[in-house]
Formats: C-alpha cells, structure tokens, sequence
C-alpha cells in the first residue's frame, strides 16, 4: 500500500506539470489579444478552479487574469516550480495545497504566469494514505489481539514446563515434562528433554551403583587393617616405643574409618526416596535437647550458648534422628570455629506458620564467595589452614536439609560471624 | 566358660574377631557361612552369636528370623556392611539386640559383646542400687551418692553413669555411650562425649576422691574399682 501511494503520488506529480508545461506550450504561440481571448476561454473550461493564470508586462506591471500579481519566490525563467503557499482555488473541498507554476515570456515581452493548484491531485493520494491507515490499523490490531489470545495456550502449557522442570532441578530425577497429544513443536521439545532426563537418571544410577560397589569393597580391608594395627598395638609392650608408633598409626586408622563412614552416610541419605519415615515433631522439644546437649561444649570452649525461642513453635513433618544430626552438625561448627569469650544462639523463630530454626555464632563467619561452595564434600577454604575445612559435616547437612525438602540459607549474623538459617517450609510434595 | 559362636564369611576379619574376643577370656567358635552357622546357633546353646549380615547362600537377617521363630533366645549381635539406618531398624525389629556397621573396630565390638553379655546376666537380678567403691546408684530415687555425700545430678549425667556404672569394668566406647544415653546413631564428633564425661568427673570424682572413671586411649571410658 505504502508503495502504491508513493508511486501513484509521484505519477500524479508529474501529470500535473505535465499538464502545466502542455498550457504553456500553447499558450506560448499566441500574440497580442488572441492570447488574452485564449486565456479567457480556457477559464470557462476550469470549474474547478485548479488552472489560474496572470498576464503582466515585462515591468511586472498586472494586465489581467486572476492573478493579481506575480507570486512571491517564483523564479522568472519559465520553468516549472513548485510553491508552497498559495492561491487557494475556488473549490472549498479540495485542500489547500501545494502548487505548480511558471512564468513564461511571451513572443510580444509580456510575463504570463500559470497556476496549477495541486490539491485536486493530492485529493488522490490522500485517499490512497486513508486507504493505507485503515487497512494497517485492520489488520494490526486484529493481529495484535489475537496474538495475545493465540500466546495463552502455549503460555500455559510452557508454564507446566516450568513446574516440571523446576522439580527436576530441585533434585527429583524421576520427573518427566508433560506431552500433549499435539505432537507439535513443544512436544518434541519436551519428549527430547524427557529421552535427556531418562539417560541421566540411568547414567546416575550407574555411577551410584560403582560408587556403592567400592563402598563396599572398601568395608573390608579398612575393617581387616584397623583390626591388625590394634592387636599389634595390643601385643606391643607397654610404654615401648612401638606402642607409641602405633597409638598414632591406629589413631590415624580411626580417623581414616570416621571419615569413611561420613562418606557413606552422605551416600546413603542422599539415595533416600523415601519420605515414609517422616513424622510430626514438635521443634521446642528438639531445640531443648541440642542446647542441652552442646551446652558443657560450648562452656569447655568459654562460650556463651543462648536458646532464644518462643513458648511453641509450629511443628514440623520429618525424621528427628536426622534433624538433631543436622544441627548437631551445625552447632558443633559454630562452637568449633568460635574463639573463647564469643556467643553462639540457637533460634526457633514462628515464620508466618513454619518454623524457622537458626545459628548464630560470633566467629569469623563464612565468606559470601564460599556460601555455596562450604557445602562440598571435604571442602578447604581457600588459604586455610588444614584445620579449618568442615569436612564432611556441611555436605551432610545438605543431605538432610534436601531430604526433607527444606531450604538452607548461609549469611551473616548480627554477631559478626556465621548465619545458618534452616526455613522448615516443604517445598517438594511429601511422601512422593 | 562363656561361648560365642561368629558367623563370618571374610577370614581375616574372623580370625581378629576370635582372637580380641579369646583375649577377653571368652571361648568363640568360628563358622564361615550361614547354613552352618544356623545349625550350631540352634543345638549349641551358646551365650551370645555376632553374625555377619551379608552371607553367601543364606542372608544374616533370614538367620534371625528363623532363630527367634524356632525360640532361640541367645542374644545377637549383627554385624553389617549395610549402615543405613533403615537397615539397623530392620535388623533389630528381626530379632537382633544390637548392630555393628563395617568398618568396625574390633575392641567395640568386643566391648558390645560385652555389654550384651552383662545385660543377659543381670536381667535376673533386678538390682535397685549400683555400686563401685564408695559411689553409690540409687536407680529408683536417681539420687547419687559418693562417700555419703549427695550429688545433684542433672537427668542426662544421671543416664551417664548409670550406663557406665551397670556396666563398670567394662571398657564403653563413645558411640556406645552416645547411642545408650542420647538415642542416636549418628557420629557427633568425639570431643562432645569427652565433655560430657568431664562434666560428669567434676562431680564423680571431685577433688579428694579417688578417680573413678577411667579414660581407656582410642577406646573409650570406664567406671571401675580403683586398682
């Protein structure tokens, strides 16, 4: 449309000076008063008024016509010009436009001036640009109308992806994005991640059944060495240097077999499918019995230990053994890391209808750029001495807090050291 | 003399569950597999049983079962490589009185053998008071009492040494101790035990009394009669 209307308004452009150097040739070979009597007749021909012409001497001097006197700007070398302002025609309907005119010089010294006045042309075009608007605005809006409408289909379908996929990275392999029956796009999407999802859940399994195997494997030999060194240890004569040698070398074994066991622990709880073991506890009571647990630990270590909670605290749907690890777990970092004379508090805190359980300590706190990385497996922080990694107590944490659904946050605390905060909130269906 | 009979299929691991078990003057049988193992355990009247929860041909839990179907009441001590706590509840609800997980170190065991073994012996007598040297138990009234002076107890050291005290003489390792006292399997790290222990010393053993509680190094604690 847009094409049309220029085209046809170029066309039409030139028609009309086409049309006015036609009149000028014509009127260019007539003398004297023929010229003006032709210049009368064509009037009566011009109903519209479009055509106007102006007879002057060659001083410029008014002799007859409609023009009454020689446009302003218009250059007196009889060629066609475009002026801007002018004259308007007779017609009121047409609109006040542009014009064409020339200023040609007879055979006998006179000026004569024609006039076209475009906005008859322009009328056309005009309709062509009112065409153009309506059929834009007819299809666009329809369209953009109809784009929304057509979008909440998909919309709803992508946002079920979403969900899907949400799960998944949660933790919960076992899901699958849902298919239509539509076989389109989205689907074959869907059913490509969905064959993704189906080789990794099985390349895990592997990976979990290999890691399993050396688990295993491994029991013996470790149970078989530490058994050896200790009756070694035993037969050694007392206070000799080969029972000091070996009350290292057996130590070492302990610690080998600790860290072995948590290993297998983290393995263990992170298999756990199974949520049937799950009951309803009641946090105050946990609470209690962690502060009165760590209490003489934190007191070894000349800490202040606050338990700060309200009289009752929402309940809470999981397994107490493992929650009480868990924040054993923590409490016992928190104290460890803890120089002497600082607090550590255990929170309960009712947040909006779950519980929300938290540990303060004023240590030296946990680095932003760590708080994700703490939770690994036998992690060191970076340039720490061999002392300060949380081994394997973090990760097991992770396990459990994952187990059940829950979130754990790390931050800083008021105290000036860590934050660990466990939001008791399910946010994975329970019991799947 | 006190028999046990050890159903164990791995060699080494036998030969060292016999030989820390003779040391403690007990008298151990050794049968490498279950089908064996379920017919002694049935006709030899043995004392106490430490079976291997993994066995070729017949599984260990499958062992208990039918053992306390067919009315033998010999206490068991399994010992599994399987750690999950699922799996420790299973085989206790099977039969079994308590559970060892791989790697082990041999003196728990021997100290859980133990323990066991006293339990077995004092469920006849029920005693009201516990005695070592001049500490006496009340079990009833929970009060106790060193050299005629009475202790204030809080209700968890109360647990603690009436655990040591039932089993004094009796080397007890710390997860036994944490597991008797607090109810938990899990490892909370040795020192929090140590603390506890030192917690309970203060008051045990004060200032001007002979110490009690014994520190057993890479073993755990002890309640004895002063040598």
């Amino acid at each position: 449309m847009g094409v049309m209307y220029f085209e046809v308004s170029g066309y039409l452009d030139n028609l009309a000076k086409h049309s006015l150097m036609q009149r000028q040739h014509l009127f260019s070979h007539f003398r004297g008063e023929q010229l003006e009597e032709a210049l009368a007749a064509s009037m009566t021909f011009d109903i519209r008024g479009i055509d106007a012409y102006g007879l002057f001497d060659a001083q410029g001097v008014y002799l007859g016509g409609a023009l009454q006197q020689l446009p302003e700007g218009l250059p007196l070398d009889g060629k066609i010009h475009t002026l801007d302002d002018c004259a308007d025609s007779d017609d009121p309907t047409l609109p006040a436009d542009s014009c064409d005119a020339v200023a040609t010089q007879t055979r006998d010294g006179r000026w004569l001036v024609l006039l076209r006045d475009n906005g008859s042309l322009f009328a056309v075009t005009r309709i062509i640009l009112h065409a153009l608007f309506w059929g834009v605005s007819l299809t666009i809006l329809p369209g953009i109308a109809g784009w929304h409408l057509l979008r909440r289909r998909p919309m709803r379908r992508i946002r079920a992806i979403q969900d899907s996929a949400q799960a998944i990275v949660a933790g919960d392999l076992t899901h699958r994005l849902p298919l239509s029956n539509r076989r389109d796009e989205l689907d074959m999407l869907a059913a490509i991640v969905n064959a993704m999802l189906d080789r990794i859940e099985r390349l895990m399994h592997e990976v979990k059944g290999v890691c399993d195997n050396i688990a295993h494997d491994l029991r013996t030999p470790l149970t078989r060495l530490r058994a050896q060194l200790y009756r070694m240890q035993q037969q050694a004569g007392e206070g000799s240097q080969e029972a000091a040698q070996l009350d290292l070398v057996l130590a070492e074994a302990d610690t080998l077999m600790a860290r072995f066991r948590g290993l297998l622990r983290i393995s263990e709880l992170e298999d756990r499918q199974r949520r049937s073991g799950f009951i309803e506890l009641d946090p105050v009571q946990l609470l209690e019995e962690l502060h009165e647990f760590y209490l003489p630990l934190a007191e070894e270590g000349e800490l202040l230990f606050v338990l700060n909670m309200p009289e009752t605290l929402p309940p809470l749907n999981g397994d107490r053994a493992l929650l009480f690890e868990a924040l054993a777990n923590l409490l016992s970092n928190s104290i460890k890391f803890t120089p002497a004379g600082g607090t550590v508090i255990l929170r309960g805190v009712n947040d909006g209808g779950h519980t929300r359980i938290e540990v303060h300590d004023s240590g030296p706190g946990i680095p932003e750029a760590e708080r994700e990385a703490v939770f690994q497996r036998f992690y060191r922080a970076e340039g720490g001495q061999p002392q300060s990694g949380f081994g394997l107590g973090l990760s097991i944490v992770a396990a459990i807090v994952s187990l059940h659904g829950f979130n754990l946050e790390v931050g800083s605390s008021e105290l000036g050291g860590a934050k660990l905060v466990l939001n008791c909130r399910q946010s994975l269906i329970a019991n799947s | 003399m006190t028999r046990i009979l050890t159903i164990e299929d791995d060699a080494v691991t036998a030969r060292e569950i016999v030989a820390e078990l003779s040391s403690h003057g007990l008298q151990v049988d050794w049968v490498d597999n279950g089908r064996e193992g379920l017919d002694r355990a049935v006709s030899g009247n043995y004392d106490l049983i430490t079976l291997d929860r993994m066995l070729p041909e017949l599984d260990g839990l499958a062992i208990v079962t039918t053992l306390r179907t067919m009315g033998v009441a010999t206490p068991i001590l399994m010992i599994s490589a399987l750690s999950d706590v699922d799996e420790r509840v299973r085989g206790l609800r099977a039969g079994g009185d308590d559970y060892l997980t791989k790697p082990f170190a041999t003196d728990e065991m021997a100290a859980r053998v133990e323990v066991l073994l006293r339990r077995q012996n004092s469920v006849a007598t029920q005693a009201t008071t516990l005695q070592v040297a001049d500490l006496e138990l009340d079990l009833i009234s929970h009060e106790a009492r060193r050299a005629e002076q009475v202790l204030t107890l809080l209700p968890t050291e109360y647990k603690l040494l009436e655990f040591l005290m039932r089993n004094s003489g009796q080397i007890l390792s710390r997860m036994m101790i944490f597991e008797e006292v607090w109810g938990y399997h899990f490892d909370p790290g040795t020192n929090l035990i140590d603390v506890h222990i030192g917690r309970l010393r203060k008051k045990i053993d004060a200032a001007g009394n002979v110490p009690l509680i014994r520190t057993v190094r890479g073993s755990g604690y002890v309640i004895a009669e002063p040598v």
